[in-house]
């Protein structure tokens, strides 16, 4: 049985450089290094928890084989998600249906059913505050509040500008506040 | 509502872990419900994404990606051979039927400076001695292929004797 993995100290732009030049190893350690973030991205979106894996899979396959178009103006994962969010939204639209309500959450079962369930409550209602924002602004204030990117990288791949994403994410922060509080 | 944003900017990064709050950060959130809300607002949504990868088997997903890259390396090489040999297919049809529509007197390609080459008609006067029905004889043999094998029809001059030898000789010379 092989032992724990090995983390791989290289940089994402030295590991896409690895995998064009034919390194899967490289590929596999961008999976680790972003597929979880990449999940609670798309399920913070709306995606069903059912779909996440099978979405995470597909960003990253369309990833791969557009890393050309990868050219380092936004960090690797800023670029995935919004991979992954066009990719979402494509679903979406495919399914014509809305986004995953409340009910069907299928989160892990808690340690603490007590706790579990009041911090699981908040989430929830910033789930349901997020549905209602428009999608830039629910984009803006994941990338900016979950994914910790910078106004910069989050103007690069959503093609405004890093004035406009600040302003997209305080009326998001607004908007939430009122709706969760 | 003061819509207080002095911390805006600070939280998520402090939220993130790649950021530590200054000594009067931390005293404004502790007294400022607006930042304290936000900041709550932006822990929470971390958590909400945090909980959610924590199920995510990434080594299974890698497992998956790696996989299916293979075999989409694999069907796109099939693809490009099958293209090229396609191309190549309808490369001979156009030369082959460039060369048939050259009608008139085939003309073999100019080498050089030299002048092009005409098929002539070659004159056999040899020929014209002959009856019809011998004329029809010589000219069937000459449509059969010239290894005629074993044919028990075939005769050597050797087996002649002197006189149909002479007429042999008599023919060949006209």
């Amino acid at each position: 049985m092989p032992g724990p993995t090995i983390p791989d100290a290289r940089t994402d732009p030295l590991l896409v450089a690895a995998y064009r030049n034919g390194d899967e190893r490289a590929a596999a350690e961008l999976v680790r290094r972003h597929a979880k973030a990449l999940g609670g991205f798309l399920y913070s979106l709306g995606a069903a928890p059912e779909d996440v894996e099978d979405l995470i899979q597909e960003s990253f396959f369309r990833a791969f084989r557009r890393l050309d178009s990868w050219r380092g103006g936004a960090s690797f994962r800023s670029w995935l998600l919004a991979i992954g969010s066009n990719l979402l939204k494509d679903q979406v639209r495919k399914r014509k249906e809305k986004l995953v309500p409340l009910e069907d959450r299928d989160l892990q079962a808690a340690s603490d059913p007590h706790a579990e369930l009041a911090a699981s409550d908040v989430e929830d209602r910033i789930r349901a505050g997020l549905a209602e924002l428009p999608r830039l602004q629910r984009e803006v204030f994941l990338l900016r509040a979950q994914q910790g990117s910078d106004y910069g990288d989050i103007a690069a791949i959503l093609g405004t500008t890093p004035g406009a994403a600040r302003v997209h994410y305080h009326q998001a922060v607004k908007r939430l506040k009122e709706l969760v509080r | 509502m003061t819509g207080c944003g002095r911390l805006s900017d600070r939280i998520p990064a402090v939220a993130s872990g790649t950021a530590e709050w200054m000594p009067g950060e931390l005293q404004h959130l502790a007294e400022c419900d607006e930042c304290k809300s936000e900041w709550n607002l932006v822990s929470a949504s971390r958590r909400l994404g945090q909980r959610v990868g924590e199920n995510i088997d990434t080594e299974a997903v890698a497992g998956m990606l790696l996989r299916r890259i293979s075999t989409n390396r694999q069907a796109d090489r099939s693809k490009r051979r099958w293209t090229l040999g396609s191309l190549a297919a309808a490369a001979a049809v156009v030369l082959a039927v460039w060369l048939g529509g050259l009608n008139g007197p085939r003309v073999l390609a100019p080498i050089g400076n030299r002048a092009p080459m005409v098929e002539t008609a070659i004159e056999l006067p040899e020929l014209d001695s002959l009856a019809p029905a011998e004329l029809d004889s010589v000219l069937q043999r000459m449509d059969d292929p010239a290894d005629t094998g074993s044919g028990t029809d075939q005769v050597d001059l050797g087996d002649l004797n002197a006189d149909e030898l002479q007429r042999v000789l008599d023919t060949w010379e006209g």
